[in-house]
């Protein structure tokens, strides 16, 4: 699919209903309480980078990105000329560690979705990432893991259960797992998640909440469908 | 007009429905405001400290339905601290207080508790239709009040609400004399349900036509409700992990064949491939589809069941469905209007949809108009081709992961790409953006988005300028939110009758100053301007120019509020 770049980029067009010079805002006044500008602690003009915000310190030698400038435009001269802002790039392995507060901007119970999901190797999905292992992440260890068996196979197996975000996630990692050493039909349907939960009980994975069930499990084992 | 009785005048209003009508239809002479304020039966307060309980009361002395909305919409990410307010007691006990007919009560982002539920349900008895979104504050018990003693319940709609579950008996209360079900909604319930009550309820329920499950309904019980409830056109189903076996399977497709009404489909916590191609059946003839609390399920998955939709005017999906999936939906869905992309991985780098899937959505769907889309990259390239091809959105809210990210091609700032949105989309009322973004594209927007009504900013502008270019722009503007920008008091004090013309304005981790805000205050009486204290060390004596981290400000006739927690301050 080709991108067409559609409307001419805008030019003079847009700027001459504002008449710049008028419009009697002068950057200087604009300044109080501001830091100045410094580079260096990661403030970029007024703004701070986002590093600074959130308290990251900028791993060095991302600054790649073209000075910005503001020219071209007629009648901003008073404002903008000689105006040069650098941009610094996000390091994006600092943004996976470090959670900034409410962004990015989804309800708090569709982020309890993806709890499980920033301690470890998604399975799923084609974008997975190897995140780095030492999170601080509250209290609580930082790894479950819990013995898997599969009935008619003599090796028992051991995953850690906060690499899943969902019973689906962990049947279809469970299922290549185990297919790939086992020449097995890969086809799930023949098979059920059984779990020993913390009183001693065997039951069906998939009837509790998901979160619940990784707080009770503590071992899993695949039988066969009957029949 | 003059010389009819007021009993014509008000059968004429009658077909006037929508507030902002009405609120024109009261503002031509006195006679009409008399009449039209004794006659209205609907009202919608968008702020619920706007306006006292007891003043809408006198006002509305008919009032019906009310529509009541609480906390501010950051509330959503927690950027509110909990217990900030929106109460809604006082409304409910001035209510009952005042022997009104209430009939029905919709309520957004707001606190109520298991004892304003049961006030709800012992003191209107024509009680119909209770609708909660992203409320807190209760349990299944005040659920069960309201089954107990709402004789004519209709309604009993919970969208995405924080609910204490004490298990799944209030089903049962539903007594055997309630038939007058038409809408029932608990998908957002954690608990177990009382299925056998379940089942008993839609059985006596003929007017049932919307029902929406939580994870705990298993697939057979789905089935049997299914079979005495085919005339459903709303359905929502619940969490189904393992495939079924074939008998299961079976019944469920004969029972979905039976369902020729349903039009609106969502649900699916977990969805086993198999389980899912039994829902092919009816996509045929869905307008609605939400699959976005479903992690697990595979793009190839969502590919598969989006091909068989092609009347699909609202789609809410996971970005695993990736830029390939949003092609499918933009060669099979031309009727698409609405679509929102969530993200199924926080993180920036993670998300599966970039502007390659936005550009075939704009190209391939005519009709679509309002867009939420989280991805991971954004160029101005895709922006201005998207403003080319669709000049009728009216929501536009694009969520870049990584919020400060420019131009995925150039490195340039989106400034243009936004600039284009703007320009192109005349009718364009609310706009979220993300990205490198400069005081430019508010300069692009102030000039443009004549009808913007609210606008969200994060991470965007480099000088007051931007928020000026803003405020001066847009007449119409409503709400702002703002969060990590550099505009500082200079831009908060520009044009302060201006907030008076609007509902409400959140600043937090700007420039302004507790010395800037207090000046605001001072200035305009007639509106609320609170700051959110959450650090110790700041006290309302403080260095007027310290930052002032969290402030909320709206416009009221009801004065400071009483219900203020410690720290909040309103100035």
């Amino acid at each position: 699919m080709e991108l067409q770049l559609g409307l001419p980029l805008p030019t003079h067009n847009f700027i001459e209903k504002f008449d710049l010079n008028n419009d009697g805002f002068d950057p200087k006044d604009d300044m109080v309480g501001l830091k100045p500008w410094n580079c260096e602690d990661g403030y970029l003009g007024n703004k701070r980078s986002f590093e600074v915000a959130f308290g990251k310190n900028i791993k060095g030698g991302s600054q790649e990105l073209p000075l910005l400038s503001w020219s071209g435009q007629p009648n901003d001269e008073d404002d903008w000329k000689g105006e040069k802002k650098i941009s610094c790039s996000i390091n994006m392995n600092d943004v996976e560690e470090n959670q900034v507060v409410g962004w990015p901007p989804i309800k708090s119970w569709r982020k309890k979705m993806f709890h499980h999901q920033h301690q470890g190797v998604h399975v799923v999905n084609r974008n997975y990432r190897m995140v780095a292992g030492n999170h601080e992440n509250g209290a609580g260890s930082n790894t479950r893991y819990v013995k898997v068996k599969m009935e008619g196979v003599a090796i028992t197996r051991k995953i850690d259960l906060r690499h899943y975000n969902s019973y689906q996630t962990l049947t279809n990692s469970l299922t290549s797992k185990f297919a790939k050493c086992q020449n097995l039909e890969k086809d799930a349907a023949h098979f059920t998640l059984t779990y020993q939960d913390r009183d001693g009980d065997w039951l069906i994975a998939g009837d509790v909440p998901w979160q619940t069930f990784t707080e009770s499990v503590q071992r899993l084992e695949i039988v066969r469908n009957a029949g | 007009m003059n010389y009819f009785p007021d009993e014509v005048l008000e059968h004429i209003f009658d077909f006037v429905t929508s507030q902002r009508d009405r609120n024109s239809v009261s503002q031509v002479c006195k006679p009409w405001y008399k009449i039209e304020s004794s006659s209205r039966q609907k009202v919608f307060v968008g702020n619920c400290y706007a306006i006292s309980p007891e003043r809408v009361i006198e006002r509305f002395p008919g009032l019906k339905s009310i529509t009541l909305k609480g906390k501010p919409h950051f509330a959503d990410f927690n950027l509110v601290p909990p217990d900030w307010g929106g109460f809604v007691y006082p409304w409910i006990e001035a209510f009952a207080r005042n022997n009104l007919g209430l009939e029905e009560l919709k309520l957004k982002r707001m606190i109520i508790s298991d004892e304003c539920l049961e006030l709800i349900s012992r003191s209107f008895a024509n009680f119909k239709s209770l609708v909660l979104v992203s409320c807190e504050g209760f349990s299944t018990d005040g659920l069960a009040a309201i089954a107990s003693n709402c004789s004519f319940l209709r309604e009993l709609d919970l969208q995405e609400n924080d609910v204490e579950d004490h298990r799944g008996h209030w089903l049962s209360c539903f007594p055997d004399t309630c038939t007058s079900l038409v809408s029932l909604n608990f998908a957002c319930l954690k608990g177990d349900v009382n299925l056998a009550a379940l089942e008993r309820l839609v059985a006596r329920s003929p007017n049932l036509r919307s029902l929406r499950l939580n994870h705990a309904v298993p697939l057979d019980i789905l089935q049997k409700i299914l079979m005495r409830a085919p005339h459903l056109v709303d359905l929502g189903v619940g969490s189904y992990v393992h495939d079924p076996d074939s008998e299961t399977y079976n019944k469920l497709v004969t029972a979905l064949q039976k369902c020729k009404s349903v039009r609106s489909l969502s649900g699916f916590l977990e969805a086993a491939p198999q389980c899912l191609s039994a829902f092919h059946l009816i996509c045929p003839n869905l307008t609605s589809l939400n699959l976005s609390y479903a992690p697990g399920i595979h793009g190839t998955e969502l590919r598969k069941l989006i091909r068989h939709c092609r009347k699909l005017q609202r789609l809410w999906i996971l970005d695993c469905i990736g830029d390939e999936g949003l092609e499918v939906v933009a060669s099979t869905c031309k009727d698409l209007q609405e679509i929102r992309v969530f993200p199924s991985d926080p993180f920036v780098g993670n998300a599966a949809v970039t502007e390659v899937g936005l550009v075939a959505l704009s190209s391939g769907c005519p009709k679509l108009h309002s867009i939420l889309y989280f991805c991971q990259q954004m160029t101005n390239a895709a922006l201005i081709t998207v403003a080319k091809n669709r000049p009728n959105f009216t929501r536009f809210r694009l969520c870049i992961l990584d919020p400060t990210k420019p131009d995925a091609v150039t490195n340039q700032p989106l400034d243009e790409g936004f600039g284009a949105i703007v320009h192109s989309c005349k009718g364009l009322r609310r706009l979220s953006m993300s990205g490198r973004l400069t005081d430019k594209v508010f300069l692009y927007i102030g000039m443009y988005a004549e009808q913007l009504e609210m606008i969200s900013i994060a991470f965007a502008g480099d000088t007051d300028k931007g928020m000026q270019y803003l405020l001066n722009g847009c007449k119409k503007l409503r709400k702002l939110e703002i969060r990590d920008c550099p505009f500082g008091n200079a831009a908060l004090l520009m044009d302060v009758g201006k907030y008076e013309t609007m509902r409400s304005l959140w600043m937090s981790s700007c420039n302004v100053t507790l010395g800037g805000c207090k000046s605001l205050a001072k200035k305009m009486p007639m509106l609320n301007v609170e700051i959110i204290n959450e650090t110790d060390q700041m006290d309302i004596s403080a260095d007027d120019r310290q930052k002032a981290e969290k402030m909320f400000l709206y416009r009221t006739l009801a004065g400071r509020r009483k219900d203020a927690p410690e720290f909040v301050w309103t100035l």
